[in-house]
């Protein structure tokens, strides 16, 4: 109870000081010392190396938060549920997966951030900001978003004499993709695509073309005709030999990066981080282009990823821990010194407008990938996830598995996925045309 | 009748207070952290709750979707074929490994026990690692030698094997290192058994004119039957129950192909945070295999004839 | 002559056979072993690398620098001593009253309790156990790997087989005599007879708890708790596994039972053996 008193206390003070300073985040140069914390927080490899690039602008402005960056690597999810659970060993902060967001707000377990964020709203893709409202109250606030296009490696497209502008569809990817295989004599493929790794490619093409697992009520709706369009791109992909069977992240993966194995990266915006990050030698010779699309004049982004920021109930420190929320997030200086670091593309929109958004990019050979990315962000079709995504997500990856291995057809697959996904989650399948 | 049996029962208590004060301690711990749980458990298994919003009485509901979920009967299946693929294998070395480490005149014995053994004693995080690194499709040690393989032999060539990627060999990864990691430990309780053998029925057997094989087939063997179906036993419980292996080795990938009962559970449980359905799994599976022991067990008693 | 030559060929062809397994074996350690001392990129040459080139100790460095390893060492030591010191206490006394108290009323009900419940797989228990020990304020403490596990069934049952065969009524009744109390009859000639067997217990409850992943795992929520197994565990970070420390690590935390192994090798067995009594 008190806990409530004293967060919308902070939010009155918070908004009061947001409603005097301007919206652009210029309040940043004023020094705060009456926070004095040591902060906790949880991100993955290149989100934490991002938020960990933060520290010193923010240190400026709040010199007595001692913030502690963990990269918490694998099982991140479970663990944090665990110490949830348990009531102790959760983070002052903890990143989060954008499509687990949904389900922590019915816990109960999160602080309630909606008084201090609520001047921050209109600022927010409204897409990603739905994710962490449960009820009303909001307890995450977005950070980056994912969208999508083709990392390509110049040098070998040079070689091989290929315009990337040239690829419209994704026939046409495939297309080039066979000639590249064939001139390399088999040592270079178009793509990597593993068997363990479909359903991250499964989610891209079905966002790209407007199909989906839930419909805004949480019903069913996995047995559409847009996902079996996606599924027939996928077939193409994996059956038309251009792609090599190495799972996403797996040290070939990596090492592939440095190599001529492997030629394009179908991938979201926060790829680029990971390969400067592991392939740093490589600077200049990547370049992007757009998504190819389905059939011609079609959407040619998708989304894939983005995270969220939350400050679990169990911590001591929550104001101090909402100050770098904050600072982190909801400032255009942060937010683009984060893309500027790391390739993290952010949810707050009001930064698109910079025109860091338009500078040329000597990491991709001088091209103006930021605006590329931001093209037709506000036309992504929105994805529902449900509390289930992530289950969803399992059923789907392990049944697109055999989906390949067997060589299912696309709509007894779907349908079987229908059936389970019905059984396993409880949910209803949505009526409608759907056959 | 002595006069003992006459005495009262609070009497008889208090003569024997120290039974009760010396077993109390370990009563403690074990109601507390044994039979509370299961209670507990019990009563989880009626239940839809993930540990942080409220529980909700649901009846038989977890059990009835278990008839249903297609990932619990996975896991039994890749349980079960798991078992089928290693335990067969494992069986045969460890039983020639113990005739070995029994029969006095070989050399090299202590080295055989040692090597054969140590994998009992060794992190299975850390082993499964290795293997991980042994069985990498591009750079790992097994391919290697099949192309080394392929370049000396004349004849056919092999491909080199998806050890980890593929559904279809997912689970002879994991066998291979279930029998390098258990083989040992039947041996031990192998040699255990032989070492209960009377030599007398040898030395009888020998006058009778019985060759090796024989005295294999007629007195090893029978003998030896209560051992097998321990080690049978065990490792069918071992097989349903494992976790490090797969957890670390596979994640019980791809897709569900070497998921067995124990990492479902952990997944039921720790990942998706179903406690009263994973409860209820528990249960269920704790009964079957428990009876399924049982049948077992009635192959104990060697035969008689 | 003829025959000697034979022999000694079959001896020779057996020791080989012997070898060649042994040395498989060995094999999985030897490449732990190598793989710590390489640098990250030699892990994953092909073809392998047999002996590092260059040899290098900065993945221990680095693991001791870079994570907890000291930490977790003396978490897994602690541990793996308390949990051993609190089952061989709690199962020799209780395995001494149900051996020599015969007269105890529900003496023989309470031993088939205990009995019964070595049926139960621990799969059933841990949940409740987790939310058990949350609300007691045990999780992410040494308590909460100690004891679920302590009150060993298998364990009562082993000692008191042992002391109903081994510690005689006499000895007993002598040194009651001699007026020493309950307790030092434990203490001063209980004990000392049953060393074997609790030696044995001792190890088989060692082993367990140097090696337990998925407990760990589930109770242990701070870096500063972390248990070696875990601590190892967790460097498989989602994309880039520091793969030099994981091995290094990985050398250390299995060195220890290895050691300890080549010096008490029959106690090592006897305890596996033991263990395997249950049914």
């Amino acid at each position: 109870m008190s806990l409530r008193c004293f967060t919308g206390f902070l939010g009155l003070l918070a908004c009061a000081a947001g409603c005097t300073a301007s919206v652009s985040g210029a309040d940043v140069s004023i020094q705060d010392t009456a926070v004095k914390a040591s902060l906790e927080v949880w991100g993955w490899n290149i989100a934490a190396a991002s938020l960990e690039k933060l520290l010193p602008t923010f240190n400026e402005r709040y010199p007595d938060i001692n913030v502690s960056i963990h990269m918490s690597g694998t099982d991140m999810q479970s663990r944090f549920l665990l110490s949830l659970v348990a009531g102790v060993g959760a983070p002052d902060i903890s990143q989060l997966q954008l499509v687990d967001a949904p389900r922590f707000g019915p816990s109960g377990r999160m602080m309630d951030l909606t008084d201090l964020a609520a001047k921050y709203e209109k600022r927010f893709s409204p897409a990603f900001w739905r994710n962490c409202v449960h009820n009303g109250r909001v307890y995450a606030i977005p950070w980056d978003m994912g969208p999508c296009a083709v990392f390509y490696k110049r040098d070998l497209f040079a070689r091989y004499a290929i315009d990337p502008d040239t690829i419209e569809t994704w026939d046409d990817y495939i297309a080039v993709g066979r000639r590249i295989v064939a001139l390399s004599n088999g040592q270079t493929r178009m793509l990597a695509l593993a068997t363990q790794g479909l359903i991250g490619t499964f989610e891209i093409l079905i966002q790209q073309v407007g199909g989906g697992v839930f419909d805004e009520q949480g019903r069913i709706i996995i047995r559409s005709p847009e996902n079996a369009a996606a599924l027939e791109i996928l077939r193409g992909l994996l059956t038309s030999g251009i792609a090599t069977p190495v799972d996403v992240f797996s040290h070939e993966y990596l090492a592939s990066l440095q190599n001529d194995t492997i030629a394009t990266y179908p991938m979201a915006v926060w790829f680029g981080g990971s390969i400067k990050d592991y392939a740093e030698p490589t600077a200049g010779n990547w370049g992007v282009f757009r998504l190819p699309a389905f059939y011609p004049g079609g959407l040619r982004t998708s989304n894939l990823g983005g995270s969220v920021l939350v400050i679990p109930e169990q911590g001591e420190q929550k104001e101090a821990a909402w100050k770098f929320v904050e600072y982190a997030l909801c400032t255009e200086e942060a937010q683009l010194a984060q893309y500027r670091n790391f390739d993290l593309f952010p949810c707050l929109m009001t930064t698109f407008d910079d025109p860091f958004f338009d500078e040329p990019d000597p990491f991709y050979g001088g091209q103006r990938v930021r605006r590329l990315f931001a093209t037709d962000i506000e036309k992504i079709p929105v994805l529902n996830r449900t509390e289930d995504w992530n289950q969803a997500l399992r059923y789907i990856g392990q049944g697109l598995s055999q989906w390949h291995d067997k060589r299912l057809d696309h709509s007894a697959f779907l349908q079987d996925m229908e059936r389970k996904l019905q059984r396993r989650l409880g949910r209803d399948v949505a009526p409608g045309p759907s056959q | 009748m002595s006069q003992k049996y006459h005495m009262s029962l609070r009497h008889r208590l208090w003569q024997n207070r120290y039974f009760y004060i010396f077993i109390s301690p370990f009563f403690t711990i074990f109601i507390l952290f044994g039979i509370y749980p299961l209670a507990f458990s019990l009563y989880l298994s009626f239940v839809k709750w993930d540990g942080l919003t409220p529980a909700t009485f649901v009846g038989l509901e977890n059990f009835l979707t278990l008839f249903q979920d297609d990932e619990f009967h996975a896991s039994l299946w890749n349980t079960v074929a798991i078992g089928a693929i290693y335990i067969a294998p494992m069986f045969l070395l460890a039983f020639l490994f113990a005739q070995i480490l029994n029969s006095e005149r070989l050399p090299l014995r202590g080295l055989l026990r040692t090597s054969v053994f140590l994998p009992c004693i060794t992190p299975m995080v850390v082993i499964a690692i290795v293997f991980s690194l042994l069985y990498s499709a591009e750079s790992g040690l097994f391919n290697f030698l099949i192309k080394v393989g392929n370049a000396m032999l004349p004849w056919g060539k092999i491909d080199p094997i998806p050890w980890l990627e593929s559904e279809r060999w997912s689970k002879v990864s994991v066998s291979i290192l279930l029998v390098w990691r258990w083989t040992g430990y039947n041996m031990v309780l192998m040699l255990a058994g032989l070492q209960g053998i009377p030599l007398q029925l040898y030395e009888a057997a020998t006058i009778d004119g019985a060759g090796r094989w024989r005295q294999m087939w007629h007195i090893t063997l029978p003998l030896m039957r209560p051992t097998f179906v321990f080690c049978g036993i065990m490792s069918l419980i071992g097989t349903f129950y494992m976790f490090d292996e797969v957890f670390v080795l596979t994640r019980g990938g791809p897709g569900m192909s070497s998921t067995n009962f124990g990492l479902f559970l952990f997944n039921q449980a720790f990942t998706d945070f179903r406690f009263g359905y994973a409860s209820a799994a528990a249960y269920t599976v704790a009964v079957g295999v428990f009876l399924t022991s049982l049948i077992i067990l009635r192959w104990r008693k060697p035969r008689t004839d | 002559m003829r025959m000697h030559f034979s022999l000694w060929l079959k001896w020779a062809l057996c020791a080989l056979a012997l070898a060649i397994i042994a040395l498989i074996f060995l094999f999985p350690y030897y490449w732990l072993f190598i793989s710590a001392f390489k640098t990250r990129e030699k892990i994953f040459t092909m073809p392998p690398q047999f002996v590092p080139d260059p040899w290098v100790l900065s993945n221990f460095t680095d693991v001791f620098q870079m994570t907890h390893l000291a930490g977790a060492f003396l978490n897994s030591t602690i541990i793996a001593l308390g949990h051993v010191a609190l089952t061989l206490f709690l199962c020799s006394l209780g395995g001494y009253a149900f051996a020599k108290f015969r007269r105890a009323p529900g003496r023989e009900a309470l031993f088939a309790f205990v009995l019964g419940a070595m049926m139960i797989p621990m799969a059933v228990t841990m949940i409740p156990l987790f939310v058990m020990l949350a609300r007691l304020r045990l999780v992410d403490t040494y308590w909460a790997m100690i004891l679920p596990g302590a009150a060993n069934a298998f364990g009562l049952f082993w000692v008191r087989q042992y002391i109903e065969s081994n510690v005689h009524d006499d000895l007993l009744a002598a040194a009651r005599v001699d007026g020493c109390t309950e307790f030092g009859l434990y203490w001063r000639i209980v004990l000392p007879v049953a060393q074997p067997a609790l030696a044995a217990l001792g190890i088989l409850t060692l082993i367990g708890s140097w090696n337990n992943l998925m407990w760990a795992f589930i109770v242990l929520r701070t870096e500063r708790m972390y248990t070696m197994p875990l601590l190892i565990y967790l460097l498989q970070g989602e994309r880039r596994v520091p793969y030099g420390m994981v091995m290094a690590g990985g050398l250390l935390a299995t060195l220890p039972l290895i050691i300890a192994f080549l010096f008490f090798q029959r106690a090592f067995i006897r305890g596996i053996t033991a263990g395997a009594l249950k049914a």
